[in-house]
């Protein structure tokens, strides 16, 4: 019988409610989670207001298309390059052993993709609010903040590291310009993962070391900066996508090659 | 009359969710955190973008002739070993594996400097454009880490004395430009560890050696 009366006052209810009053609700409802989100997104950045920034953003966003299509066709063409040398060495041994030795400069330099062992750090901005007196800058990642993980990474051994997917080589330079943090000219999104392949003991290897237990006091414990870590079975590095060409320097004249053509 | 009020409020709260949806949608899209930056730090994003680019465009150029000679010593049957040679020769410099010569700048480093101090001058020359580069003659290669606090620093493990150089190639008024502009690394470190002198001197032809490190990796495979 309760079951009964339950049903009667709940149908009841039901009928009551206006339906205009469910739509509005329904909307109300997605509107504070919109506010809310709406706010999540421009915390901690600082916003200008400025009517010259829109332009400019508009151009930093379709330069870094551009940048991102050119890069692409970079390695494209290094494919290209590496598929028609495999394909011509034939069974000239001279040209074998060059093309052997251009692969392991290559791998050297960075230009050639690699999987491994390693492991995958992940540096994220603080989530605790900033004292009055304290600077917002101080709880958001660096560009100093990655320079020294990649610092860590090397000294624990690793072989090859990239932050979001850009190659660090001997040219690239992570600097912060405003709120961002540039790697070879790419800018890089939060969170910043830096991949790292090297021996299968390369995160115990950081963790002990006393630099990085450096970074954790100095920024997870004081600022609240989020380190994670993942360690997955095989870990992916891709090419280095800028440019190689030196404009000022040169091989030293105990280095350059005797010219020669094969066929 | 009670149901239009009804209708109009719906509507207005539409309008409003309408409009946030959009606003959310955008600043997701952008995902850039370009919203966050003065005029003065787009200007200078927008310069950084420009220099990748132009350099991606001449990295393009230089691969398209690569590919085209390439393309046609194979038609013809041939394969010049000269092209093979100058593209390890450049390869080789650029990775530190060759010893190199060009212009640039000798920054002569005395007193107590920290290893993150000489990172950080390190990665100012890089961003300038540095195309190699040596700490107390020994080369900077990926890999490289130069550790130790004030006055004890290691490069490589190979402990610096108390004046040491850091030499630069690259583009000699830019690397000094950049060096010395006001806000530089020279006046930060001058306000921030007065004990330590960096004394910038461009120069007109540097060799820098080749490094001692082994280079290819053994725990990582190509993935072609």
């Amino acid at each position: 019988m309760a079951g009964t009366g339950l049903r009667a006052w709940a149908g009841h209810r039901i009928r009551s409610i206006p339906s205009w009053q469910i739509t509005l609700g329904l909307a109300l409802l997605g509107l504070g989670f919109l506010i809310a989100a709406q706010l999540a997104t421009e915390r901690p950045r600082i916003r200008y207001t400025t009517q010259e920034r829109a332009p400019l953003i508009e151009t930093a966003i379709d330069l870094q298309e551009s940048q991102a299509t050119l890069s692409a066709q970079v390695l494209q063409l290094r494919d290209q390059i590496l598929a028609l040398e495999q394909q011509g060495q034939g069974t000239n041994a001279a040209i074998r052993e060059l093309n052997d030795e251009l692969e392991d400069a290559r791998l050297a330099a960075g230009l050639i993709p690699l999987r491994g062992t390693g492991v995958v750090f992940q540096l994220e901005d603080s989530v605790e609010p900033a004292g009055a007196v304290e600077n917002e800058r101080d709880y958001l990642v660096t560009a100093r903040d990655l320079r020294t993980m990649v610092e860590e990474l090397w000294l624990a051994g690793a072989e090859a590291i990239a932050i979001n997917g850009e190659r660090v080589v001997p040219t690239t330079s992570i600097i912060d310009i405003g709120g961002l943090i540039l790697a070879n000219s790419a800018y890089l999104s939060p969170p910043y993962q830096i991949s790292a392949i090297g021996s299968e003991d390369l995160y115990e290897q950081v963790v002990s070391s006393p630099g990085f237990a450096d970074l954790v006091r100095a920024r997870q414990d004081a600022y609240g900066i989020r380190i994670g870590y993942l360690e997955p079975e095989q870990v992916d590095i891709p090419a280095f996508a800028g440019t190689v060409t030196l404009r000022n320097a040169r091989p030293a004249p105990s280095e350059a090659p005797a010219a020669g053509d094969g066929g | 009359m009670r149901r239009m009020r009804n209708q109009l409020t719906i509507a207005a709260v539409s309008f409003v969710l309408g409009l946030l949806v959009v606003t959310q949608l955008r600043a997701q899209a952008s995902g850039s955190g370009l919203g966050g930056m003065s005029s003065q730090d787009l200007t200078v994003f927008v310069a950084n973008l420009n220099a990748g680019i132009d350099q991606r465009r001449q990295e393009i150029a230089a691969l398209e002739r690569d590919l085209a000679t390439l393309a046609a010593n194979q038609d013809r049957g041939v394969v010049s070993l000269g092209q093979v040679r100058d593209e390890l020769s450049s390869i080789r410099a650029y990775a530190g594996l060759a010893a190199v010569v060009g212009p640039g700048v000798t920054v002569s480093v005395a007193g107590p400097i920290d290893g993150p101090t000489l990172e950080d001058l390190i990665n100012e020359l890089r961003g300038a454009g540095a195309e190699a580069i040596a700490i107390g003659g020994i080369r900077i290669v990926a890999g490289s880490a130069v550790t130790g606090g004030p006055g004890d620093v290691e490069v490589e493990d190979s402990p610096l004395d108390d004046t040491f150089e850091v030499s630069a190639i690259g583009g000699a008024e830019t690397l000094t430009g950049s060096l010395t502009r006001s806000g530089g690394i020279v006046a930060q470190v001058a306000a921030t560890s007065p004990d330590v002198s960096l004394t910038v001197t461009p120069v007109e032809r540097l060799e820098l050696p080749a490094t001692k490190r082994n280079l290819v990796p053994e725990h990582g495979s190509p993935r072609l």
